[in-house]
């Protein structure tokens, strides 16, 4: 990873930037009934473990090339975004397929209630977090 | 069975079968793939970076483009747009997506970040979106 900053820090004119986006595993996901308005809130959705190494691993990488000075860190923050599923089989398919979330939510809702408007829009609430990181002159 | 719907551009992100991309709902926007269904729209992502001005009329690399979603989103605003990804069928499906949507200013080739194929202070913006 570390070779690849510094791949793309040659390929960069200098202050030049370098926008770092990509999920974002330290907040919860979020499972939501759509309602006429708003929102109901059904189930958080936590990040696999391996995909919070991965993430943590990302985090390093970057780090250190700030640290040996080829990038100054510029703005960061996080974008929430919406996916739209017909119904809660779609939702929980998805995340039984998707390897970045575990396979399960966790409900804080009952059964019944889950049952009652399984056949009803619902979302994945999701957060990406990104980091603009300056390129600067090679000493 | 598990093919397809390749949401994210390396193996972070899994992908998806086809039986869900079926079911997901809100799949009727534009250009290229199923991808969008999974991931924000390229100008919800270029809004929150800052906005246009951050790739107007600039060199844009994506690494890590997968099939282009995201370059063909930024191709309007900027100079030249590259795209670069490992993957060899994802680059045929950019380049589709590419012709497809009359992009001119983007290209798209295989290859790996750990050895970029241009020149140094070839790009004014890499991006990587999904990608690190």
């Amino acid at each position: 990873m570390v070779d690849a900053l510094g791949e793309v820090h040659r390929v960069l004119a200098p202050g030049g930037i370098l926008v770092d986006a990509r999920p974002d595993s330290r907040v919860l996901a979020y499972a939501e009934r759509q309602k006429a308005r708003g929102f109901q809130l059904f189930g958080v959705v936590n990040t696999s473990r391996a995909e919070l190494v991965n993430d943590r691993a990302s985090d390093r990488a970057i780090a250190r090339v700030v640290r040996e000075g080829l990038f100054k860190r510029r703005r960061r923050g996080r974008l929430w975004y919406r996916i739209h599923f017909a119904g809660l089989a779609a939702l929980r398919q998805y995340l039984w397929e998707h390897l970045r979330f575990v396979r399960r939510a966790k409900w804080i809702v009952d059964p019944a209630t889950r049952r009652r408007y399984s056949n009803e829009q619902f979302i994945l609430r999701r957060a990406v977090r990104y980091e603009l990181l300056e390129a600067r002159p090679t000493k | 069975m598990r093919h397809l719907v390749t949401e994210g551009r390396c193996n972070l992100h899994a992908n998806v079968s086809t039986d869900t991309a079926r079911l997901v709902g809100d799949v009727g926007r534009h250009v290229p793939a199923l991808s969008l269904t999974f991931r924000p729209r390229p100008v919800d992502e270029l809004r929150a970076w800052g906005g246009a001005r951050l790739v107007r009329g600039k060199r844009i690399l994506d690494l890590g483009c997968g099939d282009g979603r995201f370059a063909l989103g930024l191709a309007p605003f900027a100079k030249r747009v590259d795209g670069l990804d490992p993957d060899v069928e994802a680059i045929a499906a950019a380049k589709k997506n590419a012709r497809e949507a009359g992009a001119r200013n983007a290209r798209f080739a295989v290859g790996a970040a750990q050895r970029l194929p241009y020149p140094d202070g070839a790009f004014d913006v890499v991006i990587l979106s999904w990608t690190l």
